[in-house]
């Protein structure tokens, strides 16, 4: 028995779905445990000031990532079976932009979003419904807007296959791009508390000497 | 900020995630050994629907189309292959065809010059358990006589555009469109053809295509 599961015929739609509402529910109780329910969390983002969505994110991938190709290399899985997404250029990068924008200002994204109007918060429920609108919205007005989503294609790209690297190459080069980047956000994340703490200090020790001269 | 606990849990797994992405380039391909197994029944369904092939016209629209997916495969020789190819067609030569790992979501379409050694490779594929496989059905000989010359012989409606739309992937590749037969032109008979200039169609056969000499002095096996 190898996976996919659900390609290799070991799964039907119904034990699919199922299986997918617990990774789901899940990976909703993982984000929801990394504060990222929260959008002033995820806004202190934008900030750099907590750096928790990147690192969470990242180590999403990473771990991913390593599974999929030691599981591959170990033969568990059939990685020729794994559906990759097409890639349109123009379209999923004006989507990007537009995907950053609503993050940005609604402090939160999808996944989140999902976590926050679970767990009560308010703006978690109005990202909700606006992701709900407009996902019906581009449903609805897609065959006008058909043309520009299927321009650029560019098929199925990897990695591997966009830098013409061997696969193994690729996972090292971002793992060490993840491990350094953790080390980065640390550092990031750190700098402004002791920035902080300076201020702090400095303007202790000049109300104190101010406080002295008054005194004298 | 990380709380010593925190920190304990984090340095085990930074240095897993590290070892495994180190021995990761060393590693080899994550794509598993290639064991195939053939359902005779499907196949046999599958080439009695003719669905195991495609025309030279039909391969000329996909790789106009820009069809996403689409890959065309040249099992010949490397000597055959540089003499003369489809355009945008790769070099895969039967013996290395079976290593590669091709997705699930492309389309592969393999030739060869007959059309023998590509339907024998398409076998080799599906019993890979690749799906979305085909072979040009006349080989090389069918794309250069389909699409890089095609030919006027059929003079009905019918027959007339079908000819003009492989007149346009023709052109589109470069190729001479030919109408041989003597037509009586009239108003309602003209053969309305794209034109590169404002002449007529010669009812003089053209020049064969150059890339048709040179196929034949490659040709060797005929399959």
């Amino acid at each position: 028995m190898s996976a996919p599961f659900f390609e290799l015929g070991y799964f039907g739609d119904g034990t699919g779905l199922l299986v997918a509402l617990v990774i789901g529910v899940a990976f909703g109780w993982c984000l929801e445990s990394a504060g990222l329910g929260s959008a002033r969390k995820l806004a202190a983002q934008f900030y750099l000031t907590d750096l928790t969505v990147f690192k969470v994110m990242f180590s999403a991938v990473i771990t991913a990532m390593l599974g999929v190709f030691w599981l591959g290399r170990l033969g568990v899985l059939d990685l020729s079976r794994v559906y990759v997404p097409e890639t349109y250029l123009l379209p999923q990068l004006i989507g990007g932009l537009v995907f950053g924008a609503g993050f940005a200002i609604g402090g939160l994204c999808p996944g989140t979003s999902c976590v926050a109007a679970v767990t009560g918060r308010l703006d978690g429920v109005a990202l909700v419904l606006g992701m709900w609108s407009g996902v019906l919205a581009t449903g609805l007005g897609f065959p006008a807007l058909q043309g520009f989503y299927e321009s650029t294609p560019r098929g199925a790209l990897t990695l591997p296959q966009a830098l013409h690297l061997p696969y193994g190459v690729v996972v090292s080069l971002v793992v060490l791009a993840a491990l350094g980047g953790f080390r980065a956000a640390e550092w990031l994340e750190a700098r402004p508390r002791a920035a902080l703490a300076a201020n702090h200090s400095e303007s202790r020790a000049t109300s104190r000497s101010l406080a002295g001269g008054v005194q004298a | 900020m990380s709380t010593g606990r925190d920190n304990r849990m984090l340095r085990p797994l930074a240095v897993a995630a590290l070892v495994l992405g180190i021995l990761a380039p060393f590693g080899g391909s994550p794509y598993r050994a290639r064991h195939g197994a053939i359902d005779v029944a499907a196949l046999a369904h599958t080439v009695a629907r003719e669905e195991d092939h495609v025309t030279a016209l039909e391969l000329a629209q996909w790789i106009k189309d820009r069809r996403p997916g689409l890959r065309v495969l040249d099992v010949r020789s490397a000597e055959e292959y540089a003499a003369f190819h489809i355009p945008q067609a790769e070099h895969m030569p039967l013996d290395s065809l079976t290593a590669i790992a091709f997705r699930a979501d492309e389309t592969l379409v393999l030739y060869s010059e007959g059309g023998t050694h590509a339907a024998q490779a398409w076998v080799f594929l599906r019993a890979l358990g690749n799906r979305n496989v085909y072979f040009l059905r006349g080989g090389l000989y069918e794309w250069l006589e389909q699409v890089m010359n095609p030919t006027l012989a059929d003079t009905s409606a019918g027959g007339r555009a079908a000819f003009a739309h492989a007149a346009v992937l023709s052109r589109y590749f470069g190729g001479v469109p030919r109408s041989d037969l003597h037509i009586r032109p009239s108003d309602d008979d003209a053969i309305r053809l794209p034109k590169r200039g404002d002449s007529t169609q010669s009812a003089v056969p053209l020049p064969k295509h150059p890339v048709a000499d040179r196929l034949l002095q490659v040709r060797r096996r005929g399959c």
